[in-house]
């Protein structure tokens, strides 16, 4: 999808549309921006940047806060419709997803068609645009999908790889940071054709072994495999960069519970368990640790992530310094499947997630219900 | 203090005072086993402060006294002496001597003084009851594999003894599958409320035993002991609340059938080759007259075989963990078990052919 918060904001409110659009750090004060739309970009401003500084590249941008139920309820409808078109879909965030779409020229007519068919279906379903690429392997298939944006729609043929990577920006080349970016820059590699002209030997020994292969083989277009069904490592985390930095541990345990909440929440939707919950902590200095715990079960309710964020916040915390930004996450995740091991007993932590689950299905109607502890408190008191 | 001992002898127990000292990384008084010789007797005695050791050996005492020396370096001197007596002294500069008879060998080890080594847990004896050491060995082996070892379910990391009319029990789960071994106790006098028993001082029980002869238990709301031959262990126990065991026993299940328990485990064991080792799911296939036990289709292929057994009823299956399945079938001696079961979704029971009073519950996995 193409900037996809923000285009969701600006489809559901018309009057924002052709401005630039700041998603997230809503009060302007601290935070940082989760999505801009292009009008955003224009001023320079991209994803991650601290929300001060956006409002000085841009003052009269319009920052509104993160909606994340709306942009899951939309990313929900556009899976569907992907679903529509192939079983063999990989969704790899809110807003993208890879479709395996062999086999389906008979039904479909041929890769163009199919892709300008999608949009379409997507952009009256949603109003909102989309970006494909068409190749033969994930890796290519994501770069394309990058490389014409917004509403874009490129095709990687067979045999035309190498002259497709080489119109790409090193720094575009999918899974390559920064840190590896500076590294080749330094040994004078800085486009996508002196790296393939790279000897692998040489690659690996500056950028370390798995690197070195990884880039050896992005730079021809082989896949390296980052994306596909095998993905070990998933995770599901949410931040909060408080108004101004704290050392109120009811505040941070309350911060922590919302956030358990969120996580375990997307957790249900996606069909995600997982066993291993971190917490990060950012101090006023900006130093930044992370902490994290792996159960022998899967976790089961925000009850139990929440005990577990608390444990590893007093662990980690000196109950002192002051905190700019706490986040929480539960990584390793694996998709819930059928085959799971009963239980003998049932606990309060089955009953917690009962009642979750409960909760996740009366929420996916469109209801508001949250726990009373996460209600804010009355402003005049009650 | 100074004693003489055969090499041989004193190895043996100290091997075991290190196995109780969990932490070698730090050098404390923990780390150290004590040594008292007195009478013609050696005290040894370690801890870890949950689990205490106390055993006596006899040796030759020139001289009576104690000190604690590092448990970890004192083992391996003793392990690369040559084979014979030794004599040990102690130096008033909190010196350890080690002079192996006969040889121009000298190890002087720091030592620390005795009065530092913390008291281990003691009962008077009227509080201990008897048992055949068979019978209890054969308790632990029912029951310990099936503990849990999740730390955040630390009320299910031991085995729940219960002291029932004239019955004691062991119980243990991980809450997927539960073993249970019952005995005939009669000791009139003896009364405790359950308890929760830690697996360290099980496994050193059915470690340090021979399986011949009489143990002696004494239970108390803290603690738990154990006196066999020579030796004395103690254990603190786990504080918590024991599920509801005998809610999830099945008060009756539909179908029995009569296996033989070696042919299951090997069937179980080349069919797992290839079972995804993940969730080591494996299926049961009831039908008319045998078993067919078969995993999953994977990347890498997938196994089958077929037992006769005898089974009469609508065709059944149940998935579910092999291990859970291996775990039993190991510990009961009998040539043929019997495997009872309701239906996919639940609990199927491992009981022995012969009259003991034991049962091992497995909850299975969900089919697709």
């Amino acid at each position: 999808m193409d900037a996809f918060y923000a285009s969701v904001e600006q489809n559901d409110h018309p009057e924002y549309r052709g401005l630039p659009v700041i998603v997230g750090g809503a009060s302007g004060k601290r935070g940082v921006v989760s999505a801009c739309s292009y009008e955003a970009r224009k001023f320079g401003i991209h994803s991650a940047m601290p929300a001060t500084w956006a409002k000085r590249l841009c003052p009269h941008a319009i920052f509104v806060p993160v909606n994340m139920k709306r942009y899951q309820e939309v990313s929900r409808v556009i899976m569907n419709i992907f679903d529509d078109f192939t079983p063999e879909k990989i969704q790899i965030s809110v807003d993208e997803a890879f479709l395996d779409m062999s086999g389906t020229e008979r039904l479909f007519g041929p890769p163009e068609k199919t892709a300008l068919l999608l949009k379409e279906r997507v952009k009256t379903a949603t109003g909102l645009t989309l970006s494909v690429g068409i190749a033969h392997n994930h890796l290519l298939a994501k770069l394309a999908s990058d490389f014409d944006k917004p509403d874009g729609l490129v095709f990687v043929r067979k045999g035309e790889e190498l002259a497709f990577l080489d119109r790409i920006d090193l720094k575009d080349i999918w899974g390559l940071g920064k840190k590896t970016l500076e590294t080749l820059n330094a040994f004078n590699i800085t486009t996508v054709k002196q790296l393939r002209e790279t000897d692998i030997s040489m690659l690996q020994k500056i950028t370390g072994k798995a690197a070195g292969d990884f880039l050896y083989k992005a730079s021809r277009g082989i896949d390296p495999g980052i994306h596909s069904e095998r993905v070990k490592n998933r995770s599901i985390s949410s931040e909060v960069t408080f108004e101004e930095d704290t050392r109120n541990i009811e505040g941070l345990h309350k911060t922590l519970l919302h956030l358990a909440d969120q996580i375990m929440f997307r957790m249900l939707e996606q069909g995600y368990i997982g066993k291993t919950v971190f917490i990060k902590l950012r101090y006023s200095d900006f130093t930044t640790f992370t902490a994290r715990q792996t159960l022998k079960h899967p976790l089961r309710s925000e009850e139990e992530i929440h005990r577990v964020a608390l444990d590893l916040l007093k662990k980690k915390w000196d109950n002192h310094s002051l905190i700019r930004l706490i986040g929480l996450g539960v990584s390793s995740l694996e998709k819930k499947d059928s085959h799971q091991q009963i239980e003998l007993f049932s606990d309060a932590a089955d009953q917690h997630s009962k009642v979750e689950n409960a909760v996740q299905i009366i929420r996916s109607k469109g209801r508001n219900i949250k726990k009373a502890s996460l209600i804010p408190p009355h402003k005049n008191g009650l | 203090m100074k004693f003489t001992c055969n090499k041989d002898l004193i190895i043996k127990e100290i091997s075991i005072a290190q196995e109780i000292i969990s932490s070698r990384n730090s050098i404390s008084i923990l780390s150290n086993v004590l040594l008292e010789a007195d009478n013609n007797t050696l005290t040894i005695r370690a801890t870890d402060l949950k689990v205490g050791f106390e055993t006596k050996i006899p040796v030759e005492v020139a001289q009576s006294g104690s000190t604690t020396v590092f448990c970890d370096k004192f083992l391996s001197i003793l392990r690369s002496l040559p084979d014979g007596d030794i004599e040990f002294s102690q130096k008033d500069d909190n010196r350890f001597i080690i002079n192996p008879l006969f040889n121009k060998i000298d190890f002087q080890l720091k030592s620390i003084n005795a009065d530092k080594f913390p008291e281990i847990q003691d009962i008077s004896d009227d509080n201990y009851f008897q048992l055949p050491q068979k019978e209890l060995m054969d308790m632990i082996g029912q029951t310990v594999f099936a503990v849990s070892d999740d730390e955040t379910r630390y009320y299910m990391n031991g085995v729940y003894l219960e002291h029932e009319d004239n019955t004691l029990s062991m119980v243990a789960t991980d809450g997927r599958r539960l073993s249970f071994i019952k005995t005939i106790f009669d000791e009139e006098n003896i009364n405790f409320d359950p308890v929760i028993v830690p697996t360290k001082i099980l496994h050193l029980v059915k470690k340090l035993s021979s399986g011949e002869g009489i143990i002696a238990l004494a239970v108390t709301d803290n603690n738990i002991f154990v006196k066999f031959d020579n030796q004395k262990l103690s254990s603190n126990l786990i504080k918590g609340q024991f599920p509801n065991y005998k809610r999830v026993i099945p008060e009756s299940q539909e179908y029995e059938v009569r296996i033989n328990r070696l042919q299951v485990m090997e069937a179980l064991k080349r069919v797992s080759l290839l079972v995804e080792q993940k969730s080591r799911r494996i299926f049961l296939n009831f039908i008319e007259n045998s078993l067919i036990i078969n995993s999953e289709e994977s990347e890498l292929g997938v196994a089958k075989e077929e037992l006769e057994c005898s089974f009469t009823g609508p065709e059944t299956s149940i998935a579910l963990n092999y291990q859970y399945l291996l775990d039993p079938l190991k510990v009961i001696d009998d040539e043929e078990v019997l495997i009872r079961f309701s239906g996919a979704n639940k609990a199927i029971t491992i009981v022995p052919t012969s009259e003991k009073d034991l049962f091992h519950i497995v909850m299975p996995m969900q089919l697709d």
